[in-house]
């Protein structure tokens, strides 16, 4: 094992969840000597993406047991912020469990399976395949998070895939949303008076101000949608999937998010949105990357005991095993902090569902990652679905990661289980039972519900000097939010520092070092090579361009 | 004619800290070489225009950052790897030792298409350094046994046979991509936002 960490940082970040991360980079950026700790073997915490077999092993993050070294600290970790409602079910058999062993390692498991029935032991085969995110985020492309991620030079970490396409349940069946001007007047679901309108809707909504809409300061954006004389098709798309809000959201709100939404097409793809290649996991690693790569030590699987504080009640340091690690400031994870740092905070829960299915929702020639925004049925909360494919990176081919996430009202079980039983079929048989749509329906092979905290609200801080509380996910489909909190926490401890500047390029960078002289003559010699290879790729170029 | 696309191979360099990770890559690509140890600042990957055969080809190469130190390299570290060099420094026996398990490390976290026959290419640093512990043929019969993997010693310092390993690292990045790239060739590119963002003339302007 390697020695023991240094005993003085200016900074302690605890936990590796998004909000901890940014934060992390942040003051490495600006040259802090930072200490990022995580108690988990895998980066990210509530944010982390998982393989098949290691997803059903996560427990969120239990208070330690109180070890007889540390009475002295306030131990790490509550039960308010942890995973809960776990519940996991394979809807296909066991299967041959030698017959994969014998050619996982000679040949590509993924050849030999396709084409045949799949079980659970041929999922688990493939399960370094699957990168299944605890809580899926889009970023809009032209949204707060791609722009941090540009401007701080950080996104050359990180690849991406654009939503193909958003998909919204009208009239019992998928219908795809027209939601690019080229998508609009493609579309065979609206006519082309329909057309005109919504054109002419969403250019009201980009081009209004404040004002425009003040008659409408009390009302809901349903209203301001009905007064426009639309159809109900329209309405639909419009508040749905465009604004996705419901029949609650405020005009205010519906204007706002129909501007979020427009002003981010046309960047990327078809639709506003990107998904991180790999899983959402990634996002936090590129963060803590950085700040590795500015100096930040970094130290998974510790044993985290707690926070010290001195005889005056300031904050002082934490105990990791039996080493007490001094800081001038320390950044607590929401699921990490002590109980007594978040007693006063009461979390919202997500009702989670992660499905695998043999095929599309709606099946086309090329595989899409798409966007369900299922408007509010029954009573219940609207659920967003997002269905992905192997392009994302994140299952096999051949089959479907489908995601969904609602508003806890009850469990996650029953809160979804209308829009799994409208959507799946669970067992193979039940194929030929009825005609119609069902058979069309994807199988379910597997599914996984819990139930994730998530904190919209920002105020976390109680009165503790040097001592900050990040927030936990939100259910916000982007990262606006997270990095909102993780620069004001910044620029509360560090005021006139930068956030994020643009990290320079490898090649910018200077280093100093001795040269030899034998090493300049090589240098030398491979200069000239390279210009003339430079001069030699030159032509070639130009002589493609002159071809096309 | 199919198109030849411009070939980016990315390469990660492993092994216990202070074996000379950071410096191999200087010395390679800067030309330089620093006494003073020190997780280096900064330093990301280093990128580089390398030759093999006819085809020229930019090499990416990535450094830890320090992230090896408390074992805490993230699994998108190791994310479309095509060639894997482990370093390990002739003077110090442990270094040595820990091959396999950084080695171990690789093919669990990047999960290569075809684990047995993945490119890595091994590097006994610090030859200029006195005494040494692990012998040139106890080095070359580990690679052997793990389906030969090709053996360099060299000296960041003096810069002796830097050049050549990289070379061989290279050309076996480029044989790991050919071997793979028919796989995956019809699949459309994922979206870097590093680059000047591609333009849908049609859905350019939202209204």
């Amino acid at each position: 094992m390697e020695g023991e960490l240094p005993s003085e940082f200016d900074l302690i970040v605890i936990g590796t969840g998004l909000t901890e991360s940014i934060i992390a980079a942040a003051a490495s950026r600006i040259g802090k000597n930072v200490l990022h700790a995580d108690s988990n073997s895998y980066y990210g915490g509530l944010w982390a993406s998982f393989t098949l077999d290691s997803i059903s092993k996560i427990s969120g993050s239990t208070p330690q047991s109180e070890s007889d070294a540390t009475k002295e600290c306030l131990t790490f970790g509550n039960n308010n912020f942890s995973i809960t409602n776990i519940k996991e079910e394979w809807h296909v058999s066991e299967g041959n469990i030698e017959k994969l062993n014998e050619c996982t390692i000679e040949d590509d498991p993924q050849q030999i399976i396709e084409n045949e029935n799949w079980t659970k032991n041929k999922l688990l085969a493939l399960s370094r395949k699957f990168n299944i995110d605890l809580l899926p985020k889009l970023h809009f492309a032209r949204g707060e998070f791609v722009e941090l991620l540009i401007s701080s030079n950080i996104a050359r970490y990180s690849e991406f895939r654009s939503v193909s396409r958003v998909l919204t349940w009208l009239n019992n069946k998928l219908e795809v949303v027209p939601c690019s001007r080229s998508d609009v007047f493609s579309s065979n679901n609206v006519t082309v008076v329909e057309k005109r309108m919504l054109m002419k809707l969403l250019n009201v909504c980009l081009d209004s101000t404040d004002q425009d809409f003040a008659e409408y300061e009390n009302k809901t954006f349903h209203a301001f949608l009905k007064d426009q004389k639309l159809t109900a098709n329209l309405i639909h798309y419009i508040l749905y999937a465009i604004a996705m809000g419901t029949e609650k959201t405020s005009c205010r709100d519906g204007v706002e998010r129909i501007k979020r939404f427009l002003n981010s097409l046309g960047r990327y793809g078809k639709t506003p949105f990107l998904y991180s290649m790999y899983g959402s996991g990634e996002i936090p690693q590129a963060f803590c990357r950085l700040s590795a790569v500015f100096g930040a030590t970094y130290a998974l699987s510790q044993s985290l005991q707690g926070v010290v504080m001195d005889d005056k009640n300031n904050y002082k340091g934490i105990m990791c095993g039996n080493q007490q690690i001094n800081s001038s400031k320390i950044v607590i994870g929401l699921d990490k902090a002590p109980k007594a740092f978040v007693d006063h905070i009461k979390p919202l829960r997500l009702s989670r569902g992660i499905f695998i299915t043999d095929r599309s929702l709606l099946e086309s020639e090329k595989e899409h990652l798409s966007l369900l925004l299922f408007p509010p049925m029954n009573d219940k909360n609207p659920v967003t679905i997002l269905e992905m494919g192997s392009l994302t990176g994140t299952c096999p081919k051949g089959l479907y990661l489908v995601h969904m996430m609602t508003d806890q009202s009850n469990n996650p079980y029953d809160d979804l289980k209308y829009y799994v039983d409208t959507l799946f079929t669970k067992s193979a048989e039940n194929v030929n039972i009825e005609g119609g749509d069902v058979e069309n329906r994807p199988q379910l092979l597997w599914s996984f519900y819990f139930s994730v905290p998530v904190s919209n609200d920002f105020n976390f801080q109680k009165d503790l000097p040097n001592i900050f509380v990040c927030s936990g996910p939100d259910s916000d489909l982007d990262y606006d939010p997270s990095i909102k909190i993780a620069k004001g926490i910044f620029e509360k401890m560090y005021p006139d520092s930068e956030f994020l500047p643009r990290a320079p390029d490898p090649e910018e960078i200077v280093i100093e070092g001795d040269e030899s002289n034998e090493n300049e003559e090589i240098l030398q010699k491979d200069l000239d090579e390279k210009c003339k290879q430079q001069n030699k790729q030159n032509e070639i170029t130009e002589a493609e361009n002159n071809e096309a | 004619m199919a198109t030849r696309k411009k070939v980016l191979l990315k390469v990660i360099i492993l092994g216990e800290s202070g074996v000379g990770k950071t410096s191999l890559m200087n010395q390679y690509v800067n030309r330089k070489f620093s006494n003073q140890y020190k997780a280096t600042i900064g330093a990301d990957f280093l990128t580089k225009e390398v030759q093999v055969d006819d085809r020229i080809v930019t090499m990416q190469i990535w450094d830890t950052a320090g992230q090896e130190r408390f074992q805490s390299l993230g699994v998108a570290f190791y994310r479309g790897a095509d060639c894997c060099v482990l370093v390990f420094d002739v003077t110090a026996p442990n270094t040595f030792k820990s091959l396999d398990s950084w080695r171990d490390e690789f093919l669990v976290q990047a999960a290569p298409q075809d684990p047995e026959n993945f490119p890595f290419v091994v590097l006994g640093n610090k030859v200029d350094l006195e005494p040494r512990a692990i012998s040139t043929k106890r080095a070359q019969q580990w690679c052997q046994s793990k389906n030969n993997i090709p053996y360099f010693e060299t000296s960041a310092k003096e810069a002796l046979n830097v050049e050549q390993a990289f070379q061989s690292i290279a050309r076996n990045a480029l044989s790991q991509q050919n071997h793979t790239v028919d796989l995956y060739s019809e699949l459309p590119e994922p979206i870097s936002l590093t680059k000047t963002a591609p333009r849908n003339n049609g859905d350019s302007c939202a209204c």
